[in-house]
């Protein structure tokens, strides 16, 4: 495993390893590692560890620039400390790089300030296949990141290329990612979490279509009881209490900012009530499952999980699948996967202002000989018939891959892509349709 | 090859007899110069208009094999939409004109390139939807707006970029295949831009439109928002003398002016952190005269005073789901304009706005801006923090004077506007000037005072004016911005066989 310290560094073990035609894999979270993009048995390990400085943290302008070694564990209390928040992924790890997060195109529990899937990454500095410094968007001049000026927070080009959209979700395949920029928003000064039981999932994708086309709740997702209770339960026994909510359960919160907060906050609870009415749904502010649940909620949506062991992980091993869907698919295919698998955990969550949906399908199990292969398997053919009904996986993880790299033209104009900028496909070999 | 009566046949069986032309009065119509630039284009051998994309494959792939150019055009407002050399025939998609489908629960327009905004935006709103309109006026096709140019709007503080509603697309590439990005690579519909992997989306655009360098798009989505406001708005009067009045509680417009523009900085980021408004931007002082005046001669009236009661105007437009948060949103924006040192401007001047709320929509009466009849052209035109685009904005007084005091350029050294995005999060600068086009000397004045715009940004370091080009056009300012010609000529050259021929 190597463990570079700078950009130069980077640059040397690519250049080193392109010369040697040995491949490389790049790692930036702690364990564990849950889709396999940073493990590769054909190419080095190059760990990015010791890159972990938090670069800056702009109040004013709302964004934090880290290594891409910064995990979110200890990037969330530096941003709080200075009044802003980054958009978290929903029970992100706290070992988890937060570049790394935004790169893999994790989904984010505020829609409504995701105005694109890449968000919020805003600019990255990356080292090609070439072994060529790149920066993205804004951040690539004029003149040297000492010399320029701009706050290097613009995603787009520079010129008429988005190159940030060629290393986001490419797991490493085109460039490995030194730094990255991330948008971060103002600290709510107030706020109200909002449980909104149903029946079925369709009445609350449905319920979050109307809430986020008009922008009220910040953080919003829906989950069913599986995981509902193994997410926010700590234990075994907390688990099958939680087990009593309604199959379906949407968590949304409204949030009020500097000024006049509360009045906020009043307002944007009006608009949920006045929603959840409409359709027969009730927006409940407790959950009485629990003692103090309602503060354990609101607490870790708003942070990472800083629990020593995954809440994936509670039973030994897990797998998943993801996919994204737009609205007008997503009960069709939520409604499938129950058919299929009903004891499988489900979370659904609202994506680019509320215009698709990241669903998530997840096992848990056992860890003992074959069982990972049994679900490994078992998903692969829910996936073959979800991408039938119009599934769309844009993450492809593993075996994945056969299903999304089929269309000559498109594979073809992807790898036109890999060698510019991997011309000798060094950069996580095997991966992908590389 | 050079074209031929042959080529042309061959066309024709393509598109039909009706949808190609080599007569003169229709060549002269597609070669015409536009206003600032002094030279006339060469003409194109034919002009042809196929009605789908399997023609425009079609056409390409003969191009190709006859070795003929070709420029695809739908307006034909930019220079680059004429020929530039010989044996070139215009591709016009004006034909391709169709709004394939609006689908209101995935909130995204399905269309065709020959669709203008005056035809899109009225269908989206009548679903309670709205789109951001490039500030281009009624007659731009937003399939160009989003996919092949640039696209600051004035809508973009509430919204975005149109780099960030584009999603899936269709192109024939320059090979003549027909290509699809995003979710429809995988058949799962035009709702995510995004590639399975690394995304091709980023070769259709980035800052700005690569103007078809990697093909042609023939369909695009762009992603749809929810538009505060009724369905349909009043009207008074007949255009050009006509108000659009849009009649609801929970709708106003407010203007203030400050007297500068670190007082202007300081209130867009506090408006945006509170993520009041649905509309904020820096106007600039000569297009809003322009707009407020119906003829050249009650501009020179009123000019005077205009530039001086509105030298920095920053407009606000509040857009509220009801009576109570327009009041909670007036309640912050007041408090915000007094701690910045804003002034509201006299209501007769700020009723222009409430009468003309078009403008928020498909900045209908941009036109008036070329009643003066010199020329003009926007520059800078780059996109960073607000901050930064603040400051690029005070920089532009230290070289302007030396043009506006020897009447090179219109005297107007206010005259940028800055627009904010995200509520905020980022910002775009564009300088308008004119000048007269008429004066012998005017073209090189033009370029002379690009240049000194192009060059303060560069000593300053200020990223405001954005890379163009590709390859050796793009050389001297490539290497300032992490030689990103080379990677974009390596691209180009990638996915474009035939480009530099």
């Amino acid at each position: 495993m190597l463990f570079p310290e700078n950009t130069e560094q980077v640059q040397e073990i690519i250049r080193n390893a392109r010369e040697a035609g040995r491949g490389l894999v790049p790692l930036s979270s702690e364990p564990s590692h849950f889709h396999g993009a940073s493990v590769n048995p054909n190419a080095e390990t190059v760990c990015f560890s010791r890159m972990n400085r938090v670069m800056k943290i702009d109040r004013r302008s709302r964004y934090a620039r880290v290594e891409a070694g910064v995990t979110f564990g200890a990037l969330i209390p530096l941003l709080a400390e200075q009044g802003l928040r980054l958009n978290l992924p929903f029970l992100a790890r706290a070992g988890k790089s937060a570049a790394a997060s935004a790169l893999e195109r994790e989904a984010v529990l505020i829609p409504k300030y995701q105005y694109d899937y890449p968000d919020p990454l805003l600019t990255v500095e990356t080292v090609f296949g070439t072994g060529d410094m790149f920066r993205t968007g804004s951040a690539a001049g004029p003149g040297s990141y000492e010399a320029s000026k701009a706050d290097k927070i613009l995603p787009w080009g520079p010129g008429s290329i988005d190159y940030l959209r060629f290393l986001s979700g490419a797991q490493g395949t085109i460039g490995f990612v030194t730094w990255a920029t991330l948008k971060a928003e103002v600290l709510p000064s107030a706020s109200r979490l909002f449980f909104i039981a149903a029946e079925n999932a369709e009445t609350l994708t449905d319920l979050a279509n109307t809430l986020l086309r008009k922008r009220i709740p910040d953080e919003c997702i829906i989950m069913n009881r599986e995981d509902f209770a193994a997410a926010f339960g700590d234990n075994e026994a907390e688990e099958q209490t939680l087990r009593g909510v309604s199959p379906w359960i949407m968590l949304c919160r409204v949030c009020g900012y500097d000024r006049y907060p509360e009045e906020r906050v009043d307002i944007y609870d009006g608009y949920v009530r006045d929603a959840c009415s409409e359709v027969g749904l009730n927006a409940e502010t407790s959950c009485s499952l629990l003692p103090g649940l309602e503060e354990r909620i609101e607490r870790m949506l708003t942070d990472c999980d800083r629990r020593e062991k995954s809440w994936k992980l509670r039973l030994g091993a897990e797998q998943e699948l993801l996919l994204l869907a737009a609205p007008s698919k997503a009960s069709e295919l939520i409604a499938l996967i129950e058919s299929e698998l009903p004891d499988a955990g489900i979370i659904v969550q609202p994506q680019v202002q509320g215009r698709a949906f990241r669903i998530e399908c997840n096992l848990r199990f056992e860890d003992k000989p074959g069982e990972t292969e049994k679900y490994e398997a078992v998903l692969f053919e829910l996936a073959k018939k979800l991408a039938d009904k119009g599934a769309y996986f844009d993450r492809p993880y593993g075996r994945l891959t056969e299903l999304v790299y089929n269309e000559p033209l498109s594979v073809d104009a992807m790898k036109r892509l890999k060698t510019i900028f991997d011309p000798d496909g060094i950069l996580n070999p095997g991966k992908l349709c590389f | 090859m050079s074209f031929s009566e042959q080529v042309y046949q061959e066309l024709a069986a393509v598109v039909g007899e009706r949808n190609i032309s080599r007569e003169e009065y229709v060549l002269a119509g597609n070669r015409a110069k536009t206003p600032e630039i002094p030279f006339a284009h060469p003409s194109p051998e034919a002009i042809v208009l196929p009605g789908s994309t399997e023609e425009v494959a079609e056409i390409v792939r003969i191009c190709n094999r006859c070795g003929i150019k070709y420029v695809a055009v739908v307006t034909g407002c930019i220079p680059s939409a004429y020929a530039t050399g010989e044996d070139t025939i215009i591709i016009h998609l004006k034909r391709m004109n169709r709004i394939v489908e609006i689908n209101d629960k995935d909130r995204y327009a399905l269309i065709e390139p020959g669709v203008r905004h005056v035809q899109l935006y009225p269908e989206v709103r009548k679903r309670g939807l709205s789109y951001a309109a490039a500030a281009v006026g009624p007659g731009g096709s937003p399939l160009v707006t989003y996919s092949c140019t640039g696209g600051d709007n004035h809508v973009q503080y509430g919204t975005s970029r149109p780099s960030r509603y584009l999603l899936g697309v269709e192109l024939v590439t320059p090979e003549g295949e027909i290509l699809r990005t995003g979710s429809l690579q995988t058949d799962s519909g035009w709702f995510c831009p995004e590639s399975p992997g690394p995304s091709l989306r980023g070769v259709v655009r980035g800052y700005s439109g690569n103007s078809g360098k990697v093909g042609i798009v023939t369909k695009c989505a762009i992603a749809l928002d929810m538009c505060k406001g009724p369905a349909e708005i009043r009207r008074e009067g007949i255009t050009p003398h006509h108000k659009m009045i849009m009649d609801s509680d929970c709708s106003r417009v407010y203007v203030f002016n400050y007297e500068n523009i670190q007082d202007v900085c300081d209130a867009i980021i506090a408006l945006g952190e509170n993520e009041i408004g649905a509309t904020v931007q820096k106007y600039f002082y000569l297009p809003l005269t322009l707009m407020m005046t119906n003829s050249a001669n009650e501009f020179w009236e009123k000019w005077d005073t205009y530039k001086e009661v509105m030298s920095m105007p920053l407009v606000v437009h509040l857009a509220a789901h009801s009576v109570r948060e327009r009041e909670y949103e007036e309640k912050i924006l007041f408090d915000i304009i007094n701690e910045t040192h804003g002034t509201r401007i006299p209501r007769e001047y700020e009723q222009w706005w409430e009468d003309h709320m078009d403008y928020f929509m498909i900045v209908s009466r941009l036109q008036s801006v070329l009643r003066l009849g010199g020329s003009w052209l926007p520059i800078k035109t780059g996109a960073e923090s607000v901050q930064h685009m603040c400051d690029v904005g005070e920089s532009i007084g230290e070289f302007i004077h030396d043009f506006t005091n020897t009447g090179k350029i219109f005297n107007a050294p206010e005259n940028y506007q800055i627009i904010p995005m995200e509520y905020g999060h980022f910002a775009s600068i564009e300088l308008l000037f004119m000048w007269d086009r008429f004066d012998p000397d005017g073209f090189k004045n033009m370029a002379e005072f690009c240049a000194a715009s192009r060059e303060s940004d560069l000593k300053k370091h200020y990223h405001a004016s954005p890379i163009m080009g590709y390859g050796k056009r793009a050389e001297k300012q490539g290497v300032l911005y992490s030689n990103c010609h080379i990677w974009a000529q390596l691209i180009y050259e990638a996915y474009n066989p035939y480009i530099g021929q």
